[in-house]
C-alpha cells in the first residue's frame, strides 16, 4: 500500500476512526493487526519472515537483560545480531555477491561456472525493521531499556505501519514507551498530523513525480549523449526527486503516526540548506544518519583515536551506509565519496565543528560566504547522486564525462524552467520553516490560514501530481 | 515527547471537519469538472468515443455488401493513416471502422476487442496495427483506456495479465471508475502546457518508449499474444490481420514480428519496407510519419488489405 495512493486512505481513516474507540491494549492490538494487513498488502509470504524475526528478537531480548546477569547474555547478543544481519545480508545482498564474484571469475577468464540460479526478492522495509530491531537488542543489551514484556507491545514497535516500510527508523527509548504508555487523543496534534500528510502528499506527489520525469529522462539517455547541462538537470532534478520523495514519504509516515497520538522524529530539516557535509548529515535521513552514528561509528572509536583514525571511520561508516541503500558499487562509490569529503572537511575546518549551524550571515560578505557555502555543498551532494542514481559505475562514469560538452539545446530550458517551477516552492517551504525552526509546516499560524493552506494544497495536488507509477524512491531500500 | 502549538481543541477539531468537507467537496468537483471537460473540451475523448460508438453497431456485411472491418491501433495509424484516401482506396470492397488511442499497446487493445466484442460488435476482419515495440510493452495506458475499454472484470484481468500489486490494480480500477483519476494526467498537462512554453516539445523528447526485446524473449512475448488475439476475433468470427507501420530503423523488429505473426498463424501486413523510407518520410521523433509518410504508407496499406480481403473472400466462396 503507497502511501500516495487512495488505497492508503481508504485504509487509513477506518483505523484512525476504530483505533480512538478502543482501550490501549485493545488499540495496540488492533494496531499490530492493521500493521501486518499493511505489509501483507505487498506480499503475504514476506509477513512471516517479519514475525519470526520479530518473535526472534522478542525472546533473546529476555536472555540479554543485564538485570537476570546470565553469563550468556554475551553469546545471545551476538546470536542476535549474528541473526538480524544474516537476515538482512541474504535478502539485500545474496544477488550482488553472486553476480560480483561471477563477474570477478568472468575477468579471470573463467567462464560458465555454475551459479546458483535462485534470485533472492527483497522484502519491503527488511532494512528498516532490521535497524531497528538491531537497535532495540544493543539498548537492551547496554542496559539502556528494559525488555519489552508484551510481545504484542514489541511486535507493534516494529510493525507500527507508518514507519514500516521505509522508516523513520524509529528509536526503541523513543518509540516503545509510546506504544507501552497511553495515548492521548491531542486534537492540535491531530491537526498537525492532517497538515504533515498534505505536505509529504504534495512533496511526493508534486515535486518528486515531476522532477523524477527530468531525472529519469537524463539518466535514461532520452536527451541525448550526456553533456554539462544533462549532468546538471539529471543530478539537480534527481537531487528533488528524491527530497521530495523521501521527505514526503517521512511526512505522511508521520502523520499518519501522529492521528495515532504517536510522535515520530523529525527525518529532514531543510538539507539544502546545509553549509557542510557534516551539517548535510544532522539535517538529511536524520533517523539513519544518527542511527550509524550511535549503532556503528561510535562503537568504532569515533572521534576518539586522532585525525587518521577519525577519518578511517567516517569512511568505513559512509561505505557501509551506502551498501545499505542497495547492493551495488555505485553505492559503494556514493558512501566513499561522503566519507571522504567528511574526513576533508574534518581536516580542513576543525574549528567549525558544530558552530555551522548557528551562523547567522552578518553583512553582504558573510550572507555571500553562507550562500556560496551552502551551494557547493548541494553540489556535492548532486555529484555523489549521479552514482546513487547510475544503474553501474561505467554508466555514472559515462554519465558525468558529459560535464566537458558544452552543447546546448532548447529543450533543456523548457526542462530547466519545469525543474525551477516544482523545486523553487519547496525550495522556499524550506527557507521559511528554516527561519520560523518549526516542525511542522507553518506551525505557528492560525487553523484559518492552515486550512486555507491545506485546501490549496489539496487542488494543486489534483492538477499537477505526476505518474502514480512512480514507486517511493527509498521502497527498494 | 514533543508538543505541537498550543491552541483551543474545538477550534482544532472545528478546522479538521471543515477540511475534509471541502476535500469533499473539492473531489466532487473535480470528477463533476472532468467529465464537463472531457465531454466538451477534450479532441481525443470525443473522437475516441465517437469511434468506438460506430465500432458497437458493426455487422457482418450481407450480400454484396463491402467487408465490415475494424481497424485499431495507436498513433502510428493515427499518423500513418489517412483515413479519407483509405476510405476512398477500399469502398468497393471493405467499410473500413477506425479506433486510434495514442500509447496503446497489445493489453489495451485485448481487451478493448474483448470488451467491444462482448458489446455485441461483428466485424469480418480486425485490422490490429501498433508499433512493435508497444506491442510487445507489459502495460497498458493509464488514462482513456481503463475507462474507455475496460469494464470492472476486464480491468481485473488486465491487472492479472500483468501481475499488478494490489495498489496499482486499485489505482487502475479507479482510474475505470473516475473521470477525474483516470484524466487526471491529461488535465496535468494541459495546465502545465500553459505554464511551461514548448513543454510539447520536451515530454516529445523525454517520453520513455518500451524497448524491444531481444533474442527468444521476443517469439516467447510475441506468439503467445498474437494467438490469443486470433482466438479471440476467431471465437466472435472475425479474422485477424496485423499491420506492422513502420518506423525509423525498425526493419529488424518489423521483419521479426512478421515472422512471429505467421508462426501464431495470424495474417500479416507489412504494407512499406522500413528500410525503404528515410527520415524525411518521419516527424522528427523519428516513430510517427510525416503527410508525405502517410502518403506512401495509406496507399500501400489499402492495396495490401484489398488483396487480403479479396483472398478471403474468394476463399469464403470455395468454401
Amino acid at each position: 500500500m503507497l502511501f500516495d495512493s487512495p488505497t492508503y486512505f481508504v485504509f487509513l481513516v477506518p483505523v484512525v476512526l476504530i483505533y480512538w474507540r478502543l482501550n490501549r491494549r485493545e488499540q495496540n492490538i488492533f494496531l499490530l493487526f492493521a500493521s501486518y494487513f499493511f505489509y501483507g498488502w505487498w506480499d503475504w509470504r514476506f509477513l512471516a519472515l517479519m514475525i519470526c524475526s520479530t518473535t526472534a528478537d522478542f525472546l533473546i531480548a529476555q536472555k540479554i537483560d543485564p538485570e537476570k546477569a546470565d553469563n550468556s547474555r554475551k553469546k545471545w547478543f551476538i546470536f542476535s545480531l549474528v541473526l538480524n544481519f544474516s537476515i538482512l545480508g541474504t535478502f539485500k545482498y545474496f544477488n550482488f555477491f553472486v553476480d560480483s564474484f561471477s563477474a570477478a571469475l568472468g575477468t579471470m577468464g573463467v567462464q560458465n561456472i555454475p551459479i546458483p540460479l535462485i534470485r533472492v526478492l527483497l522484502p519491503p522495509g527488511i532494512s528498516f525493521y532490521t535497524f531497528q530491531e538491531v537497535a532495540y537488542i544493543v539498548d537492551v543489551y547496554k542496559g539502556r531499556l528494559q525488555p519489552a514484556k508484551s510481545f504484542v507491545e514489541y511486535g507493534l514497535f516494529v510493525s507500527l505501519f507508518p514507519h514500516l516500510i521505509a522508516g523513520p527508523i524509529q528509536r526503541p527509548g523513543h518509540l516503545l514507551p509510546q506504544v507501552q504508555g497511553e495515548r492521548s487523543f491531542d486534537p492540535d496534534r491531530i491537526f498537525d498530523g492532517v497538515m504533515l500528510i498534505f505536505s509529504g502528499l504534495i512533496r511526493k506527489c508534486v515535486v518528486a513525480d515531476n522532477c523524477a520525469v527530468l531525472a529519469n529522462a537524463a539518466f535514461g539517455g532520452q536527451f541525448g549523449k550526456p553533456t554539462l547541462w544533462v549532468v546538471l538537470l539529471g543530478t539537480y532534478a534527481f537531487a528533488w526527486q528524491v527530497y521530495g520523495d523521501f521527505s514526503g514519504y517521512s511526512d505522511i509516515a508521520r502523520g499518519s503516526a501522529q492521528l495515532m497520538g504517536f510522535h515520530f522524529m523529525v527525518n529532514f530539516r531543510q538539507p539544502y540548506l546545509s553549509q557542510r557535509l557534516q551539517e548535510f548529515w544532522r539535517r538529511w535521513h536524520i533517523s539513519l544518519s544518527s542511527w550509524l552514528r550511535d549503532y556503528l561509528y561510535i562503537p568504532l572509536g569515533g572521534s576518539n583515536g586522532g585525525k587518521w583514525k577519525t577519518s578511517l571511520n567516517l569512511i568505513t561508516t559512509m561505505v557501509l551506509a551506502g551498501l545499505w541503500h542497495g547492493a551495488n558499487w555505485t553505492f559503494v562509490i556514493f558512501g566513499a565519496i561522503h566519507g571522504v569529503v567528511l574526513s576533508l572537511e574534518r581536516l580542513i575546518f576543525p574549528a567549525v565543528k558544530g558552530a555551522v549551524d548557528t551562523v547567522q550571515p552578518r553583512g553582504f560578505a558573510n550572507f555571500l560566504s553562507t550562500w556560496g557555502q551552502r551551494i557547493l555543498t548541494f553540489n556535492v551532494f548532486c555529484l555523489s547522486l549521479a552514482y546513487f542514481r547510475a544503474t553501474s559505475l561505467a554508466a555514472a562514469t559515462q554519465y558525468l564525462g558529459g560535464l566537458s560538452d558544452f552543447a546546448w539545446r532548447s529543450e533543456y530550458g523548457t526542462a530547466f524552467l519545469m525543474l525551477s517551477l516544482f523545486s523553487v516552492p519547496l525550495f522556499v517551504v524550506d527557507l521559511l520553516m528554516e527561519a520560523g525552526k518549526e516542525e511542522y509546516p507553518f506551525a505557528s499560524s492560525s487553523y484559518s490560514f492552515r486550512t486555507a493552506l491545506a485546501t490549496t494544497a489539496f487542488v494543486v495536488l489534483a492538477l499537477f501530481s505526476g505518474s502514480n507509477l512512480n514507486a517511493f524512491v527509498y521502497f527498494r531500500f | 515527547m514533543p508538543s505541537s502549538i498550543s491552541g483551543s481543541k474545538p477550534k482544532a477539531i472545528a478546522h479538521a471537519e471543515a477540511l475534509a468537507a471541502i476535500c469533499a467537496l473539492l473531489i466532487l468537483m473535480f470528477e463533476i469538472a472532468s467529465v464537463y471537460l472531457l465531454n466538451h473540451r477534450s479532441a481525443t475523448y470525443a473522437r475516441i468515443s465517437r469511434q468506438y460508438g460506430e465500432a458497437l453497431v458493426i455487422r457482418p456485411a450481407g450480400a454484396g455488401e463491402p467487408t465490415s472491418v475494424l481497424m485499431v491501433g495507436n498513433s502510428l495509424l493515427l499518423h500513418g493513416v489517412q483515413l479519407d484516401r483509405l476510405e476512398e482506396m477500399t469502398s468497393s470492397r471493405m467499410r473500413i471502422y477506425p479506433i486510434f488511442l495514442e500509447a496503446t499497446g497489445y493489453y489495451d487493445w485485448l481487451y478493448a476487442l474483448h470488451g467491444l466484442f462482448l458489446r455485441g460488435a461483428r466485424p469480418q476482419v480486425v485490422v490490429l496495427g501498433v508499433g512493435v515495440n508497444y506491442f510487445l510493452e507489459n502495460g497498458v495506458r493509464q488514462d482513456y483506456a481503463p475507462m474507455l475499454f475496460f469494464n470492472a472484470r476486464d480491468t481485473l484481468a488486465v491487472a492479472s495479465d500483468l501481475q499488478l500489486d494490489r495498489t496499482a490494480t486499485s489505482n487502475l480500477l479507479l482510474a475505470h471508475s473516475s473521470t477525474f483519476w483516470d484524466t487526471r494526467s491529461a488535465i496535468r498537462m494541459q495546465v502545465l502546457n500553459h505554464m511551461v512554453p514548448h513543454l510539447e516539445n520536451l515530454f516529445s523528447l523525454v517520453n520513455q518508449r518500451p524497448a524491444v526485446p531481444e533474442g527468444r524473449e521476443f517469439a516467447e512475448m510475441s506468439v503467445p499474444r498474437l494467438q490469443r488475439l486470433r482466438e479471440l476475433c476467431e471465437a466472435n468470427g472475425a479474422r485477424l490481420i496485423l499491420v506492422v507501420p513502420p518506423t525509423l530503423d525498425s526493419e529488424d523488429p518489423v521483419s521479426r514480428m512478421a515472422a512471429a505473426a505467421q508462426a501464431a498463424g495470424v495474417e500479416v501486413s507489412v504494407p512499406v519496407d522500413p528500410a525503404g523510407l528515410t527520415a524525411k518520410f518521419y516527424q522528427p521523433d523519428g516513430m510517427h510519419l510525416n503527410p508525405d509518410g502517410a502518403v506512401i504508407f495509406t496507399s500501400a496499406l489499402a492495396k495490401d488489405l484489398r488483396e487480403k480481403v479479396r483472398a478471403h473472400e474468394t476463399l469464403a466462396a470455395q468454401k
